[in-house]
């Protein structure tokens, strides 16, 4: 931090040294190839620059100078060396100002010193918004939008130029009108000017080229570019855009009948555009105010995915739009760790579409709650408002917003940041908690209303009830295990009846006999409760005991039957026969102690 | 699929459960509203709980269901907001949100029925805004409401509830989507009716207190209201007259009447109208006529027979003959507003029709035809009246009200496709209590055991707290071990012959819900959609794509004329300002955009240039076919300016001297000449949708356009869709002065003077070309003027 201080403190003096004074005189222009590219909305112009030190001393720096009608209207500049080898990166710029001349100046560092009398060629790279003045500004559907642009011929610069020349490349062939300085030659979409000789500093010759340009003018007028991480794995993007056709007007009116039944009516106007996503894009929605837009489609490709967006209607000249369009993403392909350092590396701005131009920017990081330690690093300087803070499901001091702006971008815009900040791991448990402690606290609740009594006044007849209830329900349940039992005995003897295992039946009827005395002294007591809370299902009970011994009474007999058939004391018909009885009367006295428990 | 399985599976398990419960218990669901309630707390207390797991169950899968079924909407399209009125809920509790609640009380929308503006406040039901900013506001969870409205509907037991959760008539309200307040209304009013048995079955201030929130909670939200204040006394009149007059009743009665109206007064819609409007009058009167019912009730204690006797009818006539004659003073002296419009629409059809057409206008607001009844209900409409006349067997103060609301909603449903939704619920409680019976007698193994014979309510209530129900699991239990040995008289294969086609109807009933749903009332109105050949679908959002444009790109302050129809929607969705929107309250000011409409466009630019219109929005269906476009709504557009202006618009013109309505050559020159027609067919004429048919083919009405060559003069195309579904038009700002035909006339005879710059050094005076000379002296005479 402090070393880049100092380096930039030293640059703004080497500046004011030299910059303004005179030790650029012994830099010159020996070759200039300018490529104005008019063939969208958008003014490209591009110079390839020998430079060449004439003077003694090596230079560390040089200025690169911009029109002063064109100045307000950059969004881009970059400069690079061009060498033999691969294209150098960009150098770094830094705007400084020049004294009696008007328009923008960049101070630009060379990556090694230029000695005395050696040569570089260098490469800058700029591009204007908004300098395409559609002309007529309004247009009927039928017409053509013709395009003006005013420029300079020559190449504009602090230092004098041996030789230069100046390819203009349009959108199409159709030119109105063109300047002709040096009597240029025209090619199709191409007019070529120069080679202009020894042209001096600060030369400008105002080039005018009116001509045919039905390339969507579209503009982002405003665009806020939400990124909200979790670190649940998932970043959810979303862009609201304010689209606009900067074109010329339209004029009287629109008429559907000759846009679909003539291809060429409305060629100005844009029907629709492809919008690049990042790959691993998922879940996403394009849709305005009023819901979503059914009108678009969606294209997975490998390293990529395409939207096409259509708006809902087709832009004219001068109509305007309003969509959001927003998509997941895996936070592990953007977001790294180390312990507790979190660094997130994202582009500022997206495609939106080719030559996208873009007022005015908004970016809104939302960190997770508990993010401390915040620091982006940007890779082109932007302006910060004060951090807010946003509140979602489950927050509860909110998380963090970091909010950046800049206006005028383009494509060559779309660039990485990175935030650095740190968070503990622990907090990722405190939404579930919540939810947790909630439900938690709803259960307990529930349970104290319905466990405890908040009435007023007691009502004991209630409460008799409930307690003569809930013992009947256990009556039953034990007559109805008591009856089991019986059915369990009488398998037990059909069973002994083939095996003939006197020890089995001995014990099962011991089991039973053990088993019937639990459950009838159960039912004893239950009845006693009964009898005490006074009911008189207590007699009910009573009279199902006495059934009961009956019943157990027959089983037994039919037990003893049995024994006798398998010991050979009785005969087969004779056994059948007082088994039927035995049974008919086992069943009736069922059947009884059923209507009776009825009646419970 | 697999959703329609969960349907059919809650309610078969339903209707079993509710078979067992209601024999246990005498059948104390059978007491309509009361029923599903007491059943379940009942279940709660019981130590085992299967019960109340078993009910918990169906009444979550029922909601599960009715849930789902209504987000068929969102899932085949998307959520978005269905109809036309939503859009005005949507946009007045998007204020309520943004403003709050006393903003809101106070909003003034001069964006509504440019230039007199609506006082939102005050003309609203605000219930379902304020519901939904509870909610805080978003479409789409807000939708849940209606869903739970289905499923909290204290039915004739588990069954109603599965019913009422995917019945279609139901379901055409509160579809996720369509974000109306009948949705929650339904909900208010069955809740209040619930509330209502409860208080009178038991008699105590605590629940009619609840009874009047709720019929506050539903006074906010719909005008329906009316409904429950002339039922509710209709039940006690006729309580009174079946002699089963009870302390309950006064009390339940009194109480109700008391605080239901001083809340139902705070809500500024009503306002005085309670007290001052002849809807309202049958509650007062029957609340004085319990007052004196009760009043003699006391005296008959102290007063011999024969004194009572004389006095009752001194009494009873004085009563009614004051209480009548007091009305009629009010009325005629204006204190009590007679009854409206759509009050007499509801007993005479044709009225209407007649004199008030945008009422009629309306399809929601015509008579019911026998397929949409059977459309929405399906096989309940045919076991409904079985469940009325189970109902009316064994016939309690309770049940007494059941019988009133179904047979006065079966009326009113008949007279308006609307009031459907008034029935729904109550069909859905009969024919529950239907084939719970049915399967009681087939299902059920317990039929010898008679019912004990169902008494007094409260006898009744006795009884369901009693013992008598908690042994039920375990009897349940042991029967289902000796089944084959309870039968009797019926045989088993009857048996299960008869429990089949009963499950299948109900399987069928279940299918038919769900076909319903998913293709009648789960398309938006707002959004098309038509097939391909492949089956794939195209979306036609035409409706949208219009109104957005317009939001985009027009002034803010931009004036759009449209008919009543899309008012809502243009507000809500383009955000610009309408003349007429679908809040009908003013009629000359449709009948004045319906002139516009139906007059030559000179006429028309007259009356648009006197409104400040600056767009005009039709809908026009002739491309794609679409049968409520404008020109199929216009004959309405000509009566209700005919009601209005007759001197300047008769209807007869419209038609060919044979009396058709016809869009060709045909048709009659007024016609072919209106604004309307030629907003609709402009440039249509030149046309061709496919090679079979001539240019300018209209698909919607199968013709030929007769005016081909349409020019306008003071109007520009300013944007069609598109499929041409929407097309707006600019009006244009007033012309310079046409140039004249002839020669101006010259006056000054002088010799053309030559022109001198004022750039000149010497300036002279300025003067005024043909100035006209004023002759002073000379006075008017002010009896000529």
């Amino acid at each position: 931090m402090p070393r880049t201080a100092l380096y930039s403190l030293c640059l703004v003096l080497f500046a004011g040294l030299f910059c303004i004074g005179t030790a650029d005189v012994s830099l010159v222009n020996e070759e200039v190839k300018r490529t104005v590219d008019l063939s969208t909305h958008l003014a490209k112009i591009t110079a390839e620059v020998l430079l060449s030190n004439q003077g003694e001393s090596a230079v560390h720096s040089f200025v690169v100078a911009l029109e002063p009608d064109l100045a307000p209207h950059l969004a881009y500049i970059g400069v690079s060396v061009k060498g033999e080898e691969e294209e150098d990166s960009n150098l770094e710029l830094k705007e400084t100002t020049v004294k009696d001349h008007s328009g923008k100046f960049f101070q630009v560092q060379l990556p090694s010193a230029l000695a005395g009398g050696s040569k570089l060629r260098v490469q800058v790279e700029t591009v204007f918004s908004h300098v395409l003045r559609p002309f007529p500004t309004h247009i009927t559907q039928a017409e053509r939008q013709l395009v003006v642009f005013q420029g300079n011929h020559y190449w504009y610069s602090p230092y004098p130029t041996r030789s230069q020349t100046t390819r203009v490349r349009l959108a199409s062939k159709t030119v109105e009108s063109y300047t002709k300085l040096g009597n240029p030659s025209k090619s199709d979409e191409i007019i070529e000017y120069g080679p202009f000789r020894d042209i001096a500093p600060y030369t400008q010759d105002a080039m005018k080229i009116h001509y045919e340009n039905n390339t969507p003018f579209l503009t982002i007028s405003s665009i806020t570019r939400t990124i909200e991480v979790s670190h649940w794995g998932n970043i959810a993007v979303e862009e609201t855009i304010d689209l606009r056709h900067t074109g010329a007007f339209l004029k009287g009116p629109f008429s559907r009948y000759d846009y679909q039944r003539q291809s060429d009516s409305g060629i100005s106007s844009v029907k629709s555009f492809k919008t690049i996503l990042p790959a691993s894009a998922q879940d996403v929605y394009y849709r305005d105010e009023i819901g979503n837009i059914s009108t678009s489609h969606l294209l997975v490709l490998e390293d990529s995915v395409e939207v096409e967006v259509r708006p809902r209607f087709p832009l004219f000249g001068g109509w305007k739009t309003h969509y959001i369009i927003g998509y997941n993403l895996p936070s592990y392909e953007y977001l790294y760790t180390l312990g507790d350092q979190y660094a997130l590396k994202m582009r500022l701005v997206d495609h939106v579409y080719d030559d996208q131009v873009i007022d005015f920017l908004t970016v809104k990081l939302i960190l997770p709650e508990g993010a401390r330690n915040i620091h982006m690093d940007t890779p082109y300087p932007i302006d910060r408002s004060p951090d807010q803070l946003h509140y979602t499901y489950l927050d509860t001091f909110g998380r963090p917003v970091l909010v950046a702006t800049k206006s005028n971008l383009v494509e060559q815009h779309i660039q990485d940041v990175v935030v650095h900040y740190t968070f503990n791991k622990i907090l990722m448990l405190q939404e579930p908690l919540l939810v947790v402690g909630a439900f938690y606290i709803l259960f307990f609740t529930v349970i104290i209303y319905v466990r405890l009594d908040f009435s007023i006044t007691k009502d004991p007849a209630a409460e008799v009830r409930m307690k003569v209830a809930s013992i009947t329900e256990q009556v039953l349940t034990l007559v109805n295990k008591r009856l089991g039992l019986y059915r369990h005995l009488d398998e037990v003897v059909n069973r002994y009846k083939q095996s003939r295992d006197t020890g089995a039946l001995n014990s099962g009827r011991k089991t039973l006999e053990a088993e019937h005395r639990t459950l009838t002294n159960d039912i004893a007591s239950l009845q006693a409760r009964l009898k005490a809370e006074g009911s008189d299902l207590a007699d009910k009970v009573g009279e199902v005991q006495k059934l009961d011994g009956q019943v157990k009474e027959l089983v037994c007999r039919s037990c003893q039957e049995a024994e006798r058939l398998v010991a050979g004391k009785v005969k087969k018909e004779a056994y059948i026969e007082s088994e039927k009885t035995l049974a008919n009367r086992r069943q009736e006295l069922i059947s009884r102690i059923d209507s009776l428990l009825d009646a419970l | 699929m697999a959703e329609q399985h969960t349907v059919t599976d809650s309610k078969h398990k339903a209707s079993s459960n509710t078979g067992g419960s209601l024999s246990g218990n005498s059948r104390p669901s059978a007491a309509g509203g009361g029923g599903g309630g007491g059943g379940l707390s009942g279940g709660l207390t019981q130590p085992a709980g299967w019960q109340s797991l078993l009910s918990f169950t169906i009444l979550f899968l029922a909601w599960l269901a009715g849930f789902s079924s209504r987000l068929f909407a969102v899932i085949r399209f998307e959520s978005i907001i269905h109809e036309f009125d939503p859009w005005f809920n949507y946009r007045s509790t998007h204020h309520l949100t943004t403003n709050g609640f006393y903003e809101f009380l106070n909003w003034f929308d001069e964006r509504a029925w440019y230039p007199l503006g609506r006082i939102v406040g005050g003309t609203v039901y605000p219930g379902l805004m304020v519901t939904a900013g509870l909610i805080h506001y978003r479409p789409d969870v807000h939708l849940h409401l209606p869903a739970d409205a289905g499923a909290l509907e204290p039915g004739a037991g588990l069954l109603a509830a599965c019913f009422i959760a995917i019945v279609p008539g139901y379901i055409s309200r509160s579809v996720a989507g369509s974000f109306d307040n009948e949705g929650i209304a339904i909900f208010a009013l069955q809740f209040t009716y619930y509330l209502w048995v409860k208080s009178v079955k038991t008699g105590s201030v605590f629940w009619t207190i609840g009874c009047c929130l709720s019929y506050f909670y539903m006074v906010s939200a719909w005008g329906g209201y009316v409904f429950i204040i002339n039922l509710i006394p209709l039940h006690v009149f006729v309580l009174l007259l079946m002699q089963r007059y009870s302390r309950r009743v006064y009390i339940a009665y009194s109480t109700f009447y008391i605080i239901g109206l001083v809340l139902s007064m705070q809500i500024p819609f009503v306002g005085f109208q309670p007290i001052r409007t002849s809807e309202h009058m049958a509650a007062a009167g029957v609340f004085a006529l319990l007052q004196a019912y009760a009043f003699l009730q006391y005296l008959k204690d102290r007063l011999t027979k024969q004194e009572f006797q004389t006095l009752f009818f001194l009494g009873v006539s004085m009563a009614a003959g004051v209480v009548f004659l007091t009305v009629i003073y009010l009325t005629y002296t204006g204190y009590i507003a007679p009854w409206s419009g759509r009050f007499y629409s509801l007993w005479d059809t044709g009225y209407a029709k007649i004199h008030i057409p945008i009422i009629a206008s309306v399809s929601e607001h015509q008579p019911t035809t026998w397929v949409s009844f059977f459309f929405d209900l399906h096989i309940l409409v045919c076991t409904f009246p079985a469940g009325l006349w189970f109902c009316i067997k064994n016939i309690n103060d309770e049940r007494v009200f059941v019988a009133l609301y179904a047979i006065s909603a079966v009326y009113f449903a008949g007279v308006m496709v609307r009031l459907m939704l008034t029935l729904t619920p109550v069909v859905c409680m009969l024919s529950a209590i239907a084939f719970s019976n049915v399967f009681q007698h087939y299902l059920g193994d317990d039929t010898k055991r008679e019912n004990p014979p169902a008494e007094d309510s409260s006898d009744e209530d006795d009884k369901r707290n009693s013992g008598n129900l908690y042994d039920k699991a375990g009897k349940v239990r042991k029967h289902v071990s000796e089944q084959e040995k309870a039968e009797e008289g019926l045989g088993p294969n009857i048996k299960s012959i008869v429990t089949m086609l009963m499950l299948m109807l109900l399987m069928m009933f279940a299918v038919h819900c769900t076909w319903v749903t998913s293709n009648a009332y789960s398309s938006p109105s707002v959004v098309l959609a038509s097939y391909n050949h492949d089956g794939t679908r195209n979306i036609l959002d035409d409706f949208r794509e219009a109104y957005y444009w317009l939001r985009q790109n027009t002034d803010e302050h931009a004036r759009v004329m449209s008919w009543w129809d899309y008012g809502y929607q243009i507000a809500g969705m383009a955000n610009r300002t309408t003349l007429v929107d679908n809040n009908t309250w003013n009629n000359s000011h449709i009948a004045l955009v319906g002139k516009a409409m139906s007059s030559n466009e000179s006429a028309a630019y007259q009356i648009m240039q006197s409104l400040d219109v600056d767009y005009v929005l039709i809908i026009f269906g002739g491309v794609i076919g679409y049968s409520g476009d404008d020109i199929n709504k216009f004959l309405w557009m000509v009566r209700i300016a005919e009601g209005e202006h007759p001197k300047d618009i008769r209807e007869s013109d419209y038609f060919t001297p044979q009396g058709e309505f016809r869009v060709d050559k045909a048709g009659s020159p007024t016609l072919l000449n209106c604004l309307m027609y030629k907003m609709s067919y402009y440039r249509f004429g030149e046309m061709q949708l496919d090679f079979r048919t001539p240019p300018g083919f209209d698909r919607t009405r199968n013709a030929e356009i007769g005016n081909k060559d349409i020019k306008f003069k003071h109007l520009e195309e300013a944007f069609t869709s598109e499929h041409w579904l929407v097309r707006i038009y600019k009006v244009k700002k007033l012309e310079n002065r046409e140039p004249l035909d002839h020669k101006p006339r010259i006056t000054s005879l002088s010799a053309k003077q030559k022109y001198t710059s004022k750039k000149t050094a010497k300036r002279k005076r300025g003067y005024i070309k043909n100035k006209l000379v004023l002759k002073k002296g000379k006075k008017l005479n002010k009896k000529s003027v």
